[in-house]
């Protein structure tokens, strides 16, 4: 009843100076935006990290080159000692090891028609596809036969075929990958973002990477299937053991390479990701503490300038606590209004830059109302309480 | 009797000094008495009308308003007395500005809680008694002084209080106007209603029944017209 007749009487308010009220509905709107905004791309981000994790699955370790120390100095630069040979061995020899794909990346322009662009070219094994749970959405995998004769072929990634063909199937399409030759084959589907763009790579035969394309006999890195994730000690230990004898290193010399859990790795982007996310979060909470600030300062400026109007109002009988409500509902309604305008930016942006604004978690929308409502009590309830303790007399002669 | 003031002192405090307004008044208003309370500025009738709204209480002495004790009430207790016995007239009409006629005069009402359509019924029927039927939607800063002070008395009777009190009701106003208010005021007491009204003006004073005069807080004479 009273709340009603508080909320016309604040929207009038409110339109009686229409500037004012905008420009601090704008100070919450921006907080507001920023934050829901902030925690849309974070959770985008770790859903991601998520979905590629669940596809990794926890029986994957990569094996990198790494320097090699002795006695705490570091030795000569060791990145080229990860051969195929090796990976092979490593799956022969080992009983835990099921798989293991060896690859080398280097950096290329792709061309096609008068379109270019700068990618990462991946050099690997046709298990690449199976071992990383990574299907063709179109076309197929490049084969042994293929690997065997340095085929020149590629399967494209979701970024390059979309800087090279736009909407249009690449599937049998001739492209220039550094000035050679190479028919697409087939083309991946998009892993979304995580610190590299993982879809801006071309994968070629590991092969036709070496020997045609860069001329090199080492790897960048192997990846090892366990047979199952409970095997780690034991693939750890055998992939040392082949590896400190090929590379011929001493019992006090540190291992020359290093072995990660793809899915520890990822673990530790997910949390790294999530720190960054909770300190913009907090970066943005302070904006919306300024827009509350300059909601309780608007509310001051309004309590002095309606003083007579306290006096009226209490002058016919409305209580202390009527006068309380009335300016606390009017800064709830500023926060409210604030927040729809802060939710309804934030939608127009997220459309902006994805072309969906209507991905938003709905638990977040429901808290921005919360928080607004609440930035709204705060900033009002000192305002609030000082239009209510007004005195009487002295607020009806106010001028 | 509706009004009881038994020896009531004011003291305000201005800093460390204690500024005396109303010496030992004591006062009594029957119902439907229509009274005029005169006195140079400094004589303590505007601390003596607002002791009577119940804007304020007595700093020591007793004032019984329809036999309740107002000295004892606290601040939402005053505030009821306000919104159901008491209806005020300003000299300034102390209107809400942006708000139309018929929201001031059914402003009463809401704090007392009454439901929006019988209040608005309720509004419309004192405009029209003050004659303000065609202007009601007008916002009150749209209205002229004689109408805005009509709607301050439609918004006075709204409640039907018990006491109408008037704080120079025509001083804002040219005498024209002023006597249409005092016309109205008139009609009101003879309708039954008790009406204490603040004045300068020995004429409209002599068209009440009694006249009250103050000086330094005190009774000077308090005579039937």
């Amino acid at each position: 009843m009273i709340i009603l007749e508080n909320i016309r009487m604040a929207l009038q308010s409110l339109r009686t100076n229409p500037l004012r009220s905008v420009l601090t509905l704008t100070g919450i709107a921006v907080g507001i935006g920023a934050v829901l905004y902030v925690v849309i791309l974070g959770e985008i981000t770790q859903q991601r990290i998520n979905e590629r994790l669940e596809s990794l699955g926890s029986n994957v370790l990569l094996i990198r080159p790494a320097y090699s120390r002795m006695r705490g100095v570091r030795t000569a630069a060791s990145v080229i000692n990860l051969k195929w040979d090796e990976a092979k061995e490593i799956k022969t020899t080992s009983d835990v090891i099921t798989a293991t794909v060896p690859t080398y990346t280097g950096q290329g322009v792709a061309e096609f028609k008068d379109q270019n662009w700068s990618t990462s070219v991946t050099g690997t094994t046709p298990e690449y596809e199976t071992v990383n749970n990574d299907h063709p959405i179109e076309g197929r995998f490049f084969s042994e036969d293929e690997l065997d004769r340095r085929a020149r072929v590629c399967l494209l990634g979701a970024t390059v075929h979309e800087k090279l063909f736009g909407n249009l199937s690449p599937i049998d399409e001739s492209i220039l990958i550094n000035s050679k030759r190479f028919t697409v084959i087939g083309l991946l589907g998009s892993k979304g973002e995580s610190w590299h763009n993982p879809d801006n790579q071309v994968f070629i035969p590991l092969t036709t990477a070496q020997e045609r394309l860069y001329g090199v006999d080492y790897l960048s890195s192997i990846l090892a299937q366990m047979r199952s994730a409970e095997d780690y000690d034991e693939s750890l230990f055998d992939i040392e053991t082949i590896l400190r004898r090929n590379h011929r290193l001493r019992s006090d010399e540190d291992n020359d390479f290093r072995v990660r859990r793809q899915d520890l790795y990822l673990s530790t982007v997910r949390e790294t990701n999530l720190e960054i996310a909770n300190f913009v979060i907090i970066i943005a909470l302070v904006s919306l503490i300024v827009g509350g600030i300059g909601v309780a300062n608007v509310m001051l400026v309004t309590v002095t300038e309606r003083t007579r109007e306290i006096g009226i109002r209490r002058a016919i009988g409305a209580k202390k606590f009527h006068i309380l409500t009335q300016f606390l509902v009017e800064a709830v309604i500023l926060g409210i209004i604030g927040g729809i305008l802060g939710i309804a930016g934030c939608m127009g942006f997220n459309y902006f830059i994805t072309g969906n604004g209507l991905n938003i978690p709905l638990d977040w929308v429901g808290y921005s109302f919360i928080i607004c409502s609440g930035i709204g009590s705060i900033a009002g309830l000192y305002p609030a309480v000082q239009a209510a303790n007004k005195n009487v007399i002295d607020a009806l002669r106010y001028e | 009797m509706l009004i009881e003031m038994n020896n009531v002192f004011k003291t305000y405090l201005l800093g460390e000094v204690k500024v005396p307004a109303l010496h030992a008044i004591s006062l009594n208003i029957e119902d439907n008495e229509y009274v005029a309370i005169m006195g140079p500025s400094g004589s303590g009738k505007s601390t003596l009308m607002n002791i009577l709204g119940c804007l304020d209480t007595p700093t020591t002495g007793t004032y019984y308003l329809a036999r309740k004790d107002v000295g004892s009430l606290n601040d939402n207790q005053l505030s009821d007395i306000r919104n159901t016995r008491i209806g005020f007239v300003f000299q300034t009409f102390n209107l809400l500005p942006r708000s139309s006629a018929l929201h001031n005069v059914e402003l009463p009402l809401i704090y007392s809680g009454m439901p929006s359509f019988k209040r608005k019924q309720l509004a419309m029927d004192v405009l029209e008694r003050v004659g303000l039927n065609d202007r009601m939607m007008h916002k009150s800063n749209e209205l002229s002084g004689g109408e805005r002070q009509r709607v301050a008395i439609a918004r006075a009777l709204i409640n039907k209080p018990s006491l109408i009190l008037a704080d120079e009701p025509t001083g804002n106003l040219d005498s024209k106007t002023g006597e249409e208010i005092i016309e109205i005021m008139q009609r009101l007491y003879e309708q039954g209603n008790t009406i204490i009204l603040v004045t300068h003006e020995e004429y409209i004073a002599k068209q009440t029944n009694r006249i009250i005069r103050l000086r330094d807080g005190i009774i000077e004479s308090d005579e039937k017209v």
